[in-house]
């Protein structure tokens, strides 16, 4: 099937250009520093000539669900970063250099292209923050205490939907432009834009995708789902659908057009 | 003090040692891509000194602006 080729191509590049051994790797790290340098902060200060004489300065430990929280938030900061740096590019460069007309002059409808594409980036992005979250949560275990795993596996789950939702923006403004830096310009921008509106309108918008990451914490604590994970992730995997829906429309106007 | 730094490392080898593996590896990859790639964008000894000396940073940085057109 067709599907499946374009998706097997895309991920001959991903092993290629190593993206296979350095965003897992990356991943990894941005889990891990932040538990890490939170356990260690007493130390660091010490190492670095220590608090003035006299200063009393009481550090507490976090819980393990907070300390777990943490790489969940560094994701969200500098994981998206990299997830929209390393999917700019997917469709518009392809479009600058004319490898997508090459592809799309054969009997390869635009949804598929559109969809296997985001579906190998997804593959990656997800295993990378899955490996690691498990990396963090050793960590947690080993240094701050128990964290249930059914906990932490619900919440790799939840989260992978947010993934989806993140790569399906980035490809949606694939199509639209041919400029990677303008993808990624677009794409950062639509996330901040809806975290602003999620914030003000937070009593009507209680089902943003928003705020996927946000019930991740009383699901952490608590162990168990809470209803409003189900809506969000209801109204986040919409979305996904709306938006690659959206993104193959225009592909395919884009490409009648050039 | 210096020795307390030095003592402290040793001792929290198992929790540290992880860290500087996957730092490691994240700095062979890229110079090894690096070795194999004919043009990067920008001069290939600034590229070597980033990945070797700035951390984590100079091999992302090499992987996603490095690389100019795959080939």
């Amino acid at each position: 099937m067709q599907w499946i080729t374009i998706y097997k191509k895309e991920w001959l590049e991903i092993l290629r250009n190593y993206k296979w051994i350095w965003v897992p790797l990356v991943f990894i790290l941005f889990c891990i520093i932040d538990p890490l340098s939170t356990y260690y902060l007493p130390v660091i200060i010490e190492a670095t000539g220590g608090l003035p004489e006299g200063a009393v300065f009481d550090l507490p430990t976090p819980p393990p669900s907070e300390a777990f929280m943490m790489s969940i938030s560094q994701l969200n900061t500098l994981g998206v970063l990299v997830l929209a740096l390393i999917t700019m590019g997917s469709i518009s460069g392809e479009k600058k250099s004319g490898v997508a007309e090459l592809v799309l002059v054969k009997p390869v409808s635009h949804l598929s292209y559109l969809t296997a594409k985001w579906a190998a980036a997804s593959t990656l992005l997800i295993l990378s923050a899955a490996i690691g979250l498990i990396a963090s949560w050793y960590y947690v275990q080993l240094l701050f205490g128990d964290l249930p795993f059914t906990a932490v596996a619900a919440a790799i789950f939840f989260y992978s939907l947010w993934i989806l939702f993140l790569t399906s923006i980035s490809l949606f403004m694939n199509a639209w432009s041919r400029i990677p830096g303008l993808v990624l310009f677009f794409t950062l921008a639509a996330l901040m834009i809806m975290s602003l509106v999620t914030s003000v309108f937070s009593k009507y918008l209680a089902w943003s995708p928003a705020r996927l990451s946000s019930y991740l914490r009383s699901l952490l604590i608590t162990g168990d789902v809470p209803a409003d994970l189900w809506y969000t992730s209801l109204v986040t995997a919409a979305m996904t659908l709306l938006l690659l829906y959206a993104g193959t429309k225009r592909l395919k106007k884009s490409s009648m057009l050039s | 003090m210096m020795t307390g730094v030095v003592q402290m490392l040793t001792e929290n080898l198992p929790v540290l040692l992880p860290l500087m593996v996957i730092q490691i590896i994240l700095m062979a990859t890229a110079l090894i891509s690096l070795a194999r790639t004919k043009q990067t964008r920008g001069p290939k000894w600034m590229w070597v000194l980033l990945i070797i000396f700035v951390n984590t940073l100079g091999p992302v940085a090499y992987f996603i602006f490095g690389r100019s057109e795959e080939g």
